[in-house]
């Protein structure tokens, strides 16, 4: 009910604000100067590319992990990909220089799609990160548009707002969105001397998930980079912010964990695996220490460790993680280095969202596989063995144990988990 | 491989020494982590209804049986009390009772069990209880003019010794000595398996030997030699 009054509400603003911006919004986010440096003749199914720009495009290509959203068994940047927001499904666009595609932009169209949102077919969603793409310099922007015409054409037509309610299947819609939280402007500092700030807030858009959104999923800058919920995970604080941010962490094990998927303590899964292993692993270890450098500088949030609960409560937990969990996490939290994440020193444990460690009991998870760490570990379902409870407890013991601190979990965060995953219900047995 | 092939792939060599070898990126492998239903412990059936041994007569011969071959004692509950006639009845439905792995085709010859070196059977599991059970009740009924269950307990251990060393006959349909090495295996499974099949309850079978459960490993443990680990005993799922 909540719900459906929040949504409710947002509809009434967007539209408002809509009506209220149409007048002059154009001078603000439809101001398109910045794209006058790229040529607006040759499109992009005709672009013949030099190759020292293709080559450098591509890794800008890594760098804005395009392929994440662009690329989902339709063929390589060939769209298709289901994104839930709160206000409909919204399906990524086919980015090959195909007609179904966007061949028929020129440079100064794609420059004006990925910088500020304005598409061919009427304004983008800001599912679109041009949030943080319009960071990206015009050098970038170029060979970018350089290796996206070596793409191969793929013949795939997309209708993006088919599953998107009204008004939101409206993209003139989005102007009242921009007016409110899109600010015109490229990178406010030295692209080389802050290389770290340009990589994390540009093309790596990491602020993207680890940000929190507001009401109108715009994030709030306030808690820049201080953790996100992206529905079925949580992407973690990664400021630094010593309890539950990376500043405990070292420069070079932030870089190594962004390079292979683990540090040795901690293991990306889900949505940050997908990001390691189709865009951060390609980059650079310089770049990878400049965005490593970078976050341990973020302020975080004022989030301090609260005492640990008491080890009487939690002995039923204690069995239970040396029954299941001991084998690969270790029976002191160690895990099992690059395979099975620590829990003892892993502050994405004692995040106050429990998302992830509900989604992995529940469902299990996939770390990710990378060149340098190619066995991907899996995490099994105890779907079928514990109940909503019992996994409480498991997560009490190890959120609190070998030095973590961390406040109770919710047996009804672990439950609703259980009902929107789909998980089933533990076994019954003979009482 | 003649020398211009050789020659080829001394290039092709060179050439992939020169470009920095990549792997291939893993695209579509299997992300669903939760178990393959096949693979899950199947839980006896709570709360319902016997399922083979429908006949009162043959439960209280069980009962009795099984009370005889593990009686209640200062060590622990009886095998009944442990649930093992359940789990029993548990077994006799599913593949166990069906003889599901066992070989079943004939011919058997007259000189099987020699040959073989153990008794073989073209009858199931279920079949040799519902033929042993009857069998034993009509010995009972000629012999002593009562029901098996209804025995004084010296009475019933004399036969079920009878039936062990050969000495008691329960008649030609029945193998006797296999028919009572059958139940006494199958009271020790259901006294010490999982209580997760119905015997076992409340791991009392564990707990009178000292048996951690379903535990994965010891390294805990493993240097604390020479101490009581006074370890609890784990079910393969716990309880709620």
């Amino acid at each position: 009910m909540a719900n459906w009054k929040a949504i409710g509400g947002s509809v009434a603003v967007v539209a408002a604000v809509a009506a209220a911006g149409a007048g002059w919004w154009a001078y603000d986010t439809l101001e398109t100067s910045r794209s006058d440096v790229a040529d607006d003749r040759v499109t992009l199914a005709d672009f013949k590319a030099d190759p020292e720009a293709v080559a450098r495009g591509e890794y800008v290509m890594r760098t804005g992990d395009c392929a994440a959203c662009h690329t989902k068994g339709m063929g390589d940047f060939a769209g298709g990909y289901e994104i839930a927001t709160p206000f409909g499904v919204l399906v990524s666009s086919n980015i090959t220089p195909d007609a179904t595609g966007i061949g028929a932009m020129t440079e100064r169209d794609f420059f004006n799609a990925l910088r500020q949102g304005i598409g061919q077919h009427g304004l983008l969603y800001p599912a679109m990160p041009y949030t943080a793409y319009k960071n990206l310099t015009d050098g970038d922007m170029h060979d970018l548009w350089a290796y996206m015409s070596t793409v191969p054409p793929v013949r795939n037509d997309i209708d993006e707002t088919a599953g998107m309610r009204f008004p939101f299947n409206i993209r003139l819609a989005m102007a009242g969105w921009d007016m409110l939280f899109f600010e015109n402007t490229g990178f406010d500092g030295d692209p080389v001397a802050d290389r770290g700030r340009y990589i994390v807030d540009g093309g790596g858009h990491c602020s993207a998930c680890h940000s929190p959104r507001n009401l109108l999923s715009a994030e709030v800058s306030s808690k820049y980079l201080q953790g996100g919920s992206l529905g079925t995970s949580y992407a973690p604080e990664i400021t630094s912010n010593e309890y539950l941010g990376v500043g405990g962490q070292s420069v070079e094990s932030i870089a190594q964990y962004l390079r292979t998927g683990t540090d040795g303590v901690a293991v990306a899964a889900g949505p940050m695996a997908e990001a390691v292993e189709h865009s951060l692993q390609y980059l650079s270890d310089e770049d990878l220490t400049a965005m490593a450098t970078y976050l341990k500088s973020v302020p975080g949030s004022d989030a301090v460790a609260p005492p640990p609960l008491a080890a009487d409560s939690l002995k039923q937990g204690a069995l239970e993680y040396e029954i299941s969990c001991s084998a690969c996490h270790g029976p002191r939290g160690e895990g099992m280095g690059l395979l099975a994440p620590a829990f003892a020193g892993n502050a994405a444990m004692l995040a106050p969202d429990i998302t992830n460690l509900s989604h992995a009991l529940m469902v299990g998870g996939r770390a990710s596989s990378t060149h340098e760490n190619p066995t991907g570990a899996g995490m099994p379902s105890f779907a079928w063995k514990y109940t909503d409870a019992q996994m409480a407890e498991i997560l009490d013991y190890v959120r609190n144990s070998w030095g973590n601190a961390a406040p109770p979990v919710k047996v009804e965060d672990i439950a609703k988990m259980r009902a929107d995953s789909g998980a089933r219900d533990k076994l019954s047995i003979p009482q | 491989m003649n020398r211009r092939g050789a020659l080829f792939s001394l290039g092709a060599m060179a050439a992939a020494a020169a470009t920095p070898v990549r792997a291939l990126e893993m695209k579509g492998y299997p992300t669903d982590m939760s178990m393959d239903p096949a693979f899950l412990p199947r839980p006896a059936i709570h709360g319902g209804s016997f399922q083979v041994l429908t006949a009162d007569i043959d439960r209280r011969t069980v009962t009795a049986v099984f009370d005889r071959l593990i009686p209640a004692d200062d060590l622990g509950a009886s095998a009944s009390e442990a649930g093992c006639v359940e789990f029993l009845d548990m077994q006799l439905a599913g593949p166990f009772g069906e003889g599901a792995s066992l070989y079943r085709k004939g011919p058997k010859l007259p000189n099987e069990d020699e040959l073989a070196q153990t008794p073989q059977f073209i009858e199931t599991p279920r079949e040799r209880y519902a033929t042993g059970l009857a069998a034993l009740e009509a010995f009972a009924q000629k012999t002593e003019g009562a029901s098996f269950a209804d025995l004084p307990e010296p009475r019933q251990d004399a036969i079920l010794k009878g039936m062990e060393d050969g000495t008691v006959d329960l008649g030609p349909d029945v193998n006797t000595k296999a028919f009572f090495e059958l139940m006494l295996i199958n009271v020790r499974e259901g006294y010490f398996s999982d209580p997760i099949y119905g015997g076992n309850k409340d791991m009392v079978g564990w707990k009178m030997i000292g048996f951690p459960g379903a535990r994965y490993d010891y390294r805990l443990y493993a240097d604390r030699t020479g101490e009581d680990l006074g370890l609890e005993p784990v079910s393969l799922i716990p309880r709620d």
